[in-house]
């Protein structure tokens, strides 16, 4: 894996059309959700959620927190790699206080629900829902 | 009947049958999901990173997140859960 990671926003307008999947494996309708789930669980949260979809170097768990450390305090970071099964939760100073580890780790439970069954955008939506509400509103 | 005929009655007919049942019970899935996500699968997409609109995200106290490829550290991680599946 060459490390490099492209960021952009979800549903950007260069994107799949249709039911075409576009470079990062999602259609254009998976990438609106995506969007929508991101946008509103920041918004209501106040925190700033973002979502990595790809490969972890190993040990993966280092590698998801050295992606978090790009972001910022307020931040957590959802990583899900769909090759290794893995899924990691990431919360930083600011998040962590309003996220303690016991609500990441219940999200990360209805998360491997939803991909053991092949879900992952639901997964993705569901984990998203599941920490922001649990971080409630400021 | 000549040869023809009956082939095609004997072979065409049950073919398009089974056709139209395959595509009734998957014909839905081969269309809508053509990437549906398998666990043991292997995944052949690019890595992405999906960050929130930017004016969805209130600043509380601090710059907007910068996502570069090479940028420095600007946090770290505290706390949060792992899962496997």
């Amino acid at each position: 894996m060459s490390g490099e990671v492209r960021v952009q926003h979800a549903g950007t307008q260069h994107g799949p059309v249709g039911h075409d999947v576009g470079e990062n494996g999602f259609t254009a309708r998976q990438l609106t959700r995506l969007d929508e789930a991101l946008t509103l669980s920041s918004r209501e949260s106040g925190l700033i959620f973002s979502v990595y979809v790809g490969e972890l170097r190993a040990p993966t768990r280092a590698h998801a927190e050295a992606l978090f450390e790009r972001l910022s305090d307020d931040s957590v970071l959802v990583a899900v790699s769909p090759a290794q099964r893995v899924l990691h939760i990431v919360t930083g100073p600011g998040s962590s206080r309003r996220l303690p580890n016991r609500a990441c780790a219940l999200a990360a439970l209805a998360m491997r629900a939803s991909l053991s069954n092949g879900d992952l955008l639901g997964a993705i939506v569901t984990g998203l829902r599941m920490l922001a509400d649990s971080a409630g509103t400021l | 009947m000549t040869v023809v005929q009956t082939v095609l009655v004997f072979a065409g007919i049950p073919a398009a049958i089974v056709a139209a049942l395959t595509f009734a019970v998957y014909g839905k899935s081969m269309l809508h999901q053509p990437n549906r996500y398998r666990p043991g699968r292997p995944w052949n997409y690019a890595p992405a990173w999906f960050v929130p609109h930017p004016d969805a995200v209130v600043p509380t106290g601090g710059a907007r997140p910068q996502l570069d490829a090479g940028s420095t550290t600007t946090t770290t991680a505290v706390g949060g859960a792992s899962g496997e599946w």
